[in-house]
């Protein structure tokens, strides 16, 4: 166990210094760099900067040297715990990420609370009462709200918390409530804003999730051993949760690891509609204006928590099915 | 006569005496804050609301605003608008931070600050800010690598600067200096003084080495100069403890996302009733995602909008006014035209090059432009069917002029390329001289829909004159670097950034003078680079426009500088440099029903006018 875990860690160091390499090349592939963003930005609205004084910023930033020097300087001070410096916002990478990490976890826990609260006991209903008229209507429901475009589902919600319930536009909480300490009414605001993003995440994740309960329930449910234990009496719920439910949450338990990643990008896209103060829109507008150590710490730290959540589906994996052994591939 | 009110009512207040202001008595009487009269400087800046429609407000209430960046803190600068001179509505210049100033030959310029005035966290205003910026900021290798601002040189020679004593300061060039003025008065101001107070604590020169080192350490910046950066840009307003002069401060560290501006306790304004500026107390600033401020704002969740709210809102937010209690205001925008076209006078291709330099071919691509029906079909009729030019609002429109080769005629165009030997092919498409079809490739910055809708209809009218127009949208930096290169043949842009310009607004616009004007990139180029790169200018009416320009930098009096202006805007019009479709787009601004001194009709514009900047933020007020 000790030595598999090893091995697994020994695998994790080339695996992430690939990616570092790729995500720096990637952030680097448009065509300029945060200077040239940013002089866009200020030109179009009628600001002019002088040509010495980029020059001056470049060179302040860093900008001026080559590639590999740029990427050593990150990758180098990422081991000593350095993300670098965003230039958005002129500091320090970790110190720009601050609380918003801790409302990115409140809102996807919150999310997939929601879709297992409502994917569970449609997965199971379907799945025992096969080709039903419930069985074929949960799963229309839930189809649909796989299909519908989780912006635009955004947007109506927004409209009808607005004028149904007088709920500000967007944000996770009333703006007389940011910048304040945690209060009971700041709470009661900040749940009275997290349907809208819960459900609209959660919708998309759940017609999945109740498809693939189903589909493996339902293979359990044809094994011999069930039909045995239904033949000696045993009852219906007994039989159900005894075995073939375990069996089926496996692909649950191998999930953790796209999980790990996702609670902290948090629905990058609805996010930024729904202008939450999450890490996912933060995400995409350092990638937008090239804020390159921002985004690419970020992209990082992603890729490690993927990384993580691999190996710890992984042992979770062995330590809940028998049937599964550590490193049974490589010893033969 | 401005003066003279100014002066009554100043002696009036000093025998009234100021009031204090009811938000900061609590502070004042904990000993916190001095009382009102030692607040203000011996004489404040007195506003007598010259407009009709204006009149003194009542204190209290909480500003909020939405924005999209932690960035935009610096729109409150830029709508605090408290400069050392400042633009009034009609564009005219005032003294306004500074008490008065002197101008002579366009050259020596005396500043005069007003003694007693003090920056927001209670230190004196004096000269010293000035020569800290001038000798330990602008002059300063470390600081300003690339020396001073340009607006501080002219033929790159810096002013002499004289500290006459505490409240007095000259400048003096060996030539006229016109950009001086107009920079202290922008949107994005130039700062030529400091608060050394603060600032020392950062600098090489002040502060002991040791402890310098420490504190460069600690924030893990390169260097000093770059940790005096980071605390010293009054126009980022992005450190709360910079003291500042503008009538509100920032309180609020970023990264956040709400921005709470408090009053200036030691702002230099009051009303003619002897009450300190600013009526409103707070502006608190809240950030959210820039797709979704137009429906924030259209219900109710902002008192004042006009950033990121667009044409296109302009229904939805009608359509809610009354539900949440705000006006929506419609500004004409200040640029000179909304959507122009720009032919490449440096294009590579030599046949191209000489067919768009044919005065006759501009004008009959002018004339071939419906802008009556682009008007109708995206604008709802509410834009200005203009070329790409100064707009009415300036001085020196004048219709005949500026309006020449707009006019919608097909057969005009027609004669004009006729003339030009433009046959026509079997196609119905010309030819050009060596045989080619005459087909023009317009590129765009890809930014928004409107610009292809726009020309999808000028490809409709431009084809009866015989010419075929595509179009090809592309990415801002790569459409840039095309026409640079002389690949693009046509661009679409916005035009001229001031179309609200005066005689003493710089005229470099109309003349190469950056390779940022699309339709001389490389002469430009040239100007900017004192010949480095780019091609110098081998056009006569060009190299004209060149000269005036330089003309009206030498000129000593506003006659010569309008007589200039007036024959380089004769030139530009008449030979159609750049092909102006509409001006004057509205801009919708959502105010609050409560709030009170904001004009209905207005204009919004960057510089001149710094957005709400020129009708003085700091006097307004909430019912």
């Amino acid at each position: 166990m000790l030595i598999y875990c090893a091995r697994r860690i020994m695998v994790m160091i080339p695996t992430l210094v690939a990616i570092s390499i790729l995500v720096f090349i990637i952030i680097q592939l448009p065509p300029g760099d945060y200077l040239t963003t940013y002089i866009a930005e200020l030109q179009a609205q009628g600001e002019q900067v002088a040509q010495g004084k980029i020059e001056f910023l470049r060179k302040q930033y860093g900008l001026d040297k080559p590639y590999w020097e740029q990427y050593l300087l990150w990758f180098g001070g990422m081991l000593t715990g350095d993300f670098g410096y965003s230039f958005e916002y002129d500091l320090p990478v970790s110190e720009v990420v601050g609380d918003r990490l801790y409302l990115t976890f409140l809102l996807s826990f919150s999310t997939i609370l929601f879709t297992w609260a409502v994917a569970f006991p449609i997965g199971i209903y379907s799945a025992t009462h096969q080709y039903s008229w419930g069985d074929h209507g949960l799963t229309f429901l839930g189809f649909l709200g796989l299909a519908t475009p989780n912006f635009l589902l955004a947007l109506v919600l927004l409209y009808i918390g607005k004028v149904y319930f007088g709920t500000s536009i967007g944000g996770l909480m009333d703006p007389k409530y940011l910048q304040e300490p945690m209060s009971w009414g700041k709470f009661l605001s900040i749940l009275e804003h997290l349907w809208v993003p819960v459900i609209v995440i959660g919708t998309s994740g759940t017609a999945a999730m109740i498809r693939r309960l189903r589909a493996n329930l339902l293979d359990e449910l044809q094994k011999q051993y069930v039909v045995t234990a239904r033949a000696k009496g045993l009852p219906r719920i007994k039989v159900l949760t005894k075995y073939p439910l375990r069996m089926a949450l496996n692909p649950f338990i191998a999930d953790i690891g796209n999980l790990l990643p996702q609670v902290v990008s948090g629905a990058a896209i609805v996010s930024l509609v729904l202008s939450l103060p999450t890490t996912g829109p933060m995400l995409v507008e350092a990638l937008r204006s090239q804020d390159m150590y921002l985004a690419g710490s970020f992209l990082m730290f992603l890729a490690v928590l993927t990384v993580a959540g691999v190996l710890l589906s992984d042992l979770a994996l062995a330590a809940l099915d028998p049937r599964i052994r550590l490193g049974a591939g490589s010893e033969h | 006569m401005r003066i003279l009110i100014g002066l009554i009512s100043w002696f009036a207040l000093t025998a009234a005496g100021y009031q204090e202001v009811p938000y900061l008595q609590d502070r004042v009487h904990a000993g916190e804050l001095p009382p009102i009269a030692e607040r203000l400087p011996e004489a404040p800046a007195v506003e007598t609301f010259v407009e009709k429609e204006f009149g003194p407000g009542q204190y209290g209430g909480t500003l909020d605003i939405l924005m999209a960046k932690a960035k935009d803190v610096r729109q409150m600068v830029v709508y605090g608008y408290a400069r050392l001179v400042g633009y009034d509505r009609k564009l005219e210049l005032h003294p306004d931070i500074l008490a008065r100033y002197d101008e002579k030959e366009g050259r020596i310029f005396t500043l005069h600050l007003r003694p007693g005035h003090r920056w927001s966290d209670g230190a004196p205003f004096t000269t010293e800010a000035f020569r800290y910026w001038w000798e330990d900021m602008a002059n300063n290798d470390d600081l300003s690598p690339s020396g001073p601002p340009i607006q501080m040189l002219v033929d790159g020679k810096p002013p002499v600067v004289e500290y006459l004593n505490d409240y007095t300061i000259r400048y003096t060039w060996d030539a006229p200096n016109p950009a001086f003025l107009p920079a202290l008065a922008g949107a994005r101001p130039m700062h030529i003084y400091a608060p050394s107070h603060y600032l020392k604590r950062f600098h090489e020169r002040y502060q002991d080495p040791e402890k310098l080192a420490a504190m460069v350490e600690e924030s893990r910046r390169r260097n000093w100069a770059s940790l005096h950066n980071r605390y010293d840009n009054m126009y980022k307003n992005d450190n709360p403890d910079l003291p500042l002069l503008q009538p509100w401060v920032n309180t609020t560290e970023a990264p956040a996302q709400r921005f709470a501006f408090k009053r200036n306790p030691f702002y230099h304004r009051v009303d003619q009733e002897g009450r300190q500026l600013p009526y409103i107390n707070e502006v608190i600033m809240s950030l959210a995602a820039s797709q979704l401020i137009p429906a924030k704002a259209g219900s109710g969740e902002s008192d004042l909008q006009a950033r990121y709210l667009k044409f296109a809102n302009i229904s939805f937010l009608k359509q809610n006014e009354e539900l949440y209690n705000f006006r929506t205001l419609l500004w004409r925008t200040g640029k000179g035209s909304h959507f122009t076209l720009y032919p490449n006078l440096n294009h590579e291709d030599p046949v191209w090059r000489e067919v768009l330099r044919d005065a006759r071919f501009r004008r009959a691509l002018s004339l071939a432009v419906n802008r009556h029906e682009i008007n109708q079909v995206i604008f709802y009729g509410f834009a200005l069917e203009a070329g790409n030019t100064v707009l009415p609002e300036s001085p020196l429109y004048k219709a005949e002029r500026d309006l020449r080769w707009t006019d919608f005629d097909l057969p005009y165009a027609n004669r004009l390329l006729d003339e030009m030997g433009l046959e026509w092919g079997g196609d119905g498409v010309r030819r050009l001289p060596d045989g080619r079809p005459l087909e023009i490739i317009i590129e765009t910055g890809g930014e928004s829909t409107e610009e292809t809708d726009v020309l999808q209809l000028i490809q409709r009218t431009w084809l009866k004159a015989g010419i075929k127009l595509y179009v090809k949208p592309l990415q801002r930096d790569v459409l840039r670097n095309r026409v640079f290169a002389g690949q693009t043949q046509m661009a679409i842009w916005s035009g001229l950034e001031n179309g609200l310009a005066t005689s003493l607004m710089s005229p470099k616009e109309l003349a190469p003078t950056t390779q940022q004007q699309l339709q001389w990139p490389q002469w430009g180029q040239y100007r900017e680079t004192k010949g480095q790169a780019g091609e110098p200018i081998d056009m006569e009416k060009p190299q004209r426009l060149y000269e005036l320009y330089h003309q009206w930098r030498d000129a000593r009096n506003r006659e010569e500088r309008e007589r200039i202006w007036v024959e380089m805007l004769d030139i530009w019009t008449n030979q159609v440099y750049t092909i102006g479709l509409v001006a004057g787009v509205l801009q919708p601004v959502v105010a609050s029903g409560r709030l009170q001194n904001l004009p209905e009709e207005g204009f919004y514009n960057w510089d001149p006018g710094a957005h709400f900047g020129v009708y003085r933020p700091d006097r307004f007020w909430l019912k």
